[in-house]
């Protein structure tokens, strides 16, 4: 990082089917949650970033740059950007350059999605947008579908079994009962996930993330100082379309923002204490696992049969209940990912780690097509 | 994806695509369709086309139990019908070979020599055949055809009709079209790999890229012990330079399929990083005996 950017803190919705909210309605009680708890003034937020994939599609409404601004007295600049499911990562990344390169110096940074206003069929065909319009989406694909495909290559591949799948369900689950903001705050055992609907085989229901309602915001300066930075802000970009790829059950984009990512710190990744991981499927757990390089190809399933990811275990991943069990408002979960380190590392998440002092947050776009990776440290 | 524009320019496309088969990456079955797709749950797999080329998919109702590795045919049917009625044709394939299932147990596997032509796969095979005369044994290619006067490869020639059939009937679990030579095609038999384990011994192949990436998804990556070989040198300007140098010591080869194999080999040297994960060990083939030696180390009996 060429400056010090502090994380000020920040706030979020609950997560959920939320039916008596409107994007707007989201946006402002994240903000609010955000000034109230890094009591900041409004009025010292010089920049707005909001993350967000389909505001124009599932709540008719674009041009959230302005509209989050709107809901500040001085109508600071405001930005919005798209990168589907990583649209929340890339707006803090967006924040740091700008911070990094003196164009601002506290930026409110929101991500946002509204997607149960419509019909469960067309959020599916409106997610496709995340994959390629002419290669992915006329087949009839779905995301669930997509990854389904990913996870059928890699049991053939590696020999793990559908129980074993559960087992990264069933740790989520398990995480989210203490999170209040959570979408699902109950445990379900790996013999329920093991029988939940199919959705596109070998993926079932409970092996997806829900289709949620959300936003979340940070406060993010050079100016005002606060015991957590940003060590590392990194981006990746991988061939949009599953079809370009040589392996579908590794990730380039996260082994690549990772690399940067650990030589913009200058870290090792054994000094993370808490990873905030992108869990949208089971199976894409147990690949991004491998490819941030905690796991061997084929045998990050270890880690969960050994109940290393628990909180007290020696690597604690998703203590909130990550996008699974949280919820996964696609804006909105990057942003909301890096709340949660910063929880961690301030010794204020439902589910502490002890003595978290480094944290990393990972959030993908599309079939691991985009990558951002933020390492936050405790100062 | 309703949009006529862009219907008229698949289809556009579709008549000029040639209808190829290929060979079932991964597949699903989708439970949820998609707005515009109905209701009925349908099949949608990644296929890898004879040309390298991938393509996402349905698969048809017809036609065998689809599976990984599995070999498909393109037919051109109704996919699905629009708003307004109109009815949307589009490939979806059909499996038309008998599903390779992974055949080999873990215990058991292949020994997989890969590399550019002229790093030494054939010298070092031979090495280690007559080393280890009681415990290797090459695996026989199938092929089309011989590849050039002089090559040493045990190569059972067999017709393109004939190649396809055993093909079809799943006698061939992995098979491929070389780069340089659209009809030249080459595999190998479940049938000799296994003759070889019964026999207690540890099979070789002595392969390319896109046969050993064949084999890995037909046979289950972990039944392949698989080597890369690189030749000497510490940039890959001096790798190519060391190749170069042997293939024109080796006298088999014209000019001009030199430089050909040269730029093969350039892409070859690529893979190994591109495909990483189809390796176990790379290799540098300098000095003949110390990689044998490395082989042996890396080889335990098979069980």
């Amino acid at each position: 990082m060429l400056e010090t950017v502090y994380v000020l803190g920040g706030g979020q919705t609950r997560f959920g089917e939320l039916w008596d909210y409107s994007l707007t309605d989201l946006i402002r009680e994240a903000l609010d949650q955000a000034i109230g708890n890094t009591k900041i003034l409004p009025t010292d937020i010089d920049t707005v970033v909001i993350g967000n994939m389909l505001g124009g599609e599932t709540a008719e409404q674009a041009h959230l740059g302005t509209l989050v601004s709107g809901l500040l007295p001085h109508h600071p600049p405001a930005l919005r950007v798209e990168a589907a499911c990583a649209s929340g990562g890339l707006a803090v990344h967006t924040a740091c350059a700008l911070l990094e390169s003196g164009k601002a110096e506290t930026i409110l940074v929101v991500g946002a999605e509204k997607l149960t206003d419509v019909s469960g069929d067309f959020v599916s065909r409106a997610l496709m947008h995340a994959a390629d319009a002419e290669k992915d989406a006329p087949s009839g694909l779905t995301f669930p579908g997509i990854f389904a495909l990913t996870a059928a290559a890699y049991m053939h591949e590696y020999g793990i079994t559908r129980e074993n799948l559960s087992l990264v369900s069933e740790s989520s689950h398990r995480a989210a009962v203490k999170n209040p903001y959570a979408q699902f705050r109950k445990e379900i055992p790996a013999n329920v996930i093991s029988k939940s609907p199919l959705v596109a085989d070998p993926l079932r229901l409970l092996d997806c993330s829900p289709i949620s309602d959300g936003a979340s915001a940070v406060v993010l300066s050079t100016r005002k100082e606060s015991p957590v930075r940003i060590a590392a802000s990194s981006l990746a970009s991988d061939s949009l379309s599953l079809t370009d790829r040589s392996s579908i059950t590794s990730f380039e984009s996260t082994r690549e923002a990772m690399n940067r990512a650990l030589k913009e710190s200058g870290l090792d990744r054994n000094v993370i204490d808490y990873i905030e991981l992108h869990d949208c499927f089971s199976i894409a757990t147990l690949i991004h696992l491998e490819d941030l390089g905690y796991a061997d190809a084929g045998e990050s399933i270890r880690l969960f049969l050994d109940r290393d990811t628990e909180a007290n275990g020696s690597l604690p991943i998703n203590s909130s209940g990550g996008l699974k069990a949280c919820g996964h408002p696609i804006g909105a979960t990057g942003v909301k990912q890096v709340l949660d380190c910063f929880k961690q590392l301030t010794g204020q998440a439902p589910s502490q780690v002890k003595n978290a002092k480094r944290a990393l947050a990972h959030n993908l776009g599309g079939v691991g097509a985009t990558c951002t990776i933020h390492l936050l440290e405790a100062l | 994806m309703d949009r006529i524009p862009a219907l008229h320019r698949r289809i556009k496309e579709i008549g000029k695509t040639d209808s190829e088969n290929g060979r079932i990456v991964s597949f699903t079955t989708i439970h949820n369709p998609p707005a515009g797709f109905g209701s009925v749950p349908y099949a949608v797999a990644l296929i890898e086309l004879m040309s390298g080329k991938k393509v996402l998919a349905q698969l048809t109702h017809e036609g065998l139990t689809p599976a990984i590795g599995a070999e498909v045919t393109p037919r051109l049917r109704k996919i699905r019908t629009m708003g307004n009625g109109l009815k949307v044709n589009d490939f979806k394939y059909e499996v038309v070979s008998a599903s390779t299932e992974p055949v080999f147990n873990i215990r058991a596997y292949v020994l997989a020599l890969t590399g550019p032509s002229g790093v030494g796969k054939t010298t070092i095979t031979r090495s280690l055949l007559s080393l280890f005369s009681s415990l290797v044994e090459q695996v026989p290619m199938y092929a089309t055809h011989k590849r050039k006067k002089g090559d040493l490869e045990p190569v059972v020639l067999v017709s393109e009709e004939e190649f396809d059939a055993k093909v079809k009937s799943g006698e061939i679990v992995a098979h491929t079209v070389l780069s340089d030579r659209s009809d030249y095609r080459a595999g190998y038999r479940k049938k000799d790999i296994d003759a070889i384990w019964k026999r207690h011994r540890l099979p070789v192949v002595n392969t390319d890229i896109r046969l050993l990436d064949g084999l890995a998804k037909s046979v289950g990556r972990e039944a392949i012990l698989s080597c890369g070989l690189l030749p000497p040198g510490k940039s890959k300007r001096r790798m190519l330079s060391a190749l170069l140098h042997r293939l024109r010591s080796r006298g088999l080869d014209t000019e001009q399929q030199i430089l050909d194999q040269l730029k093969a080999a350039e892409a070859h040297l690529d893979a190994f990083d591109s495909h990483s994960h189809l390796f176990d060990h790379l290799l540098i083939n300098d000095e003949l005996n110390e990689c044998v030696e490395s082989i042996k180390e890396i080889v335990t009996p098979v069980k």
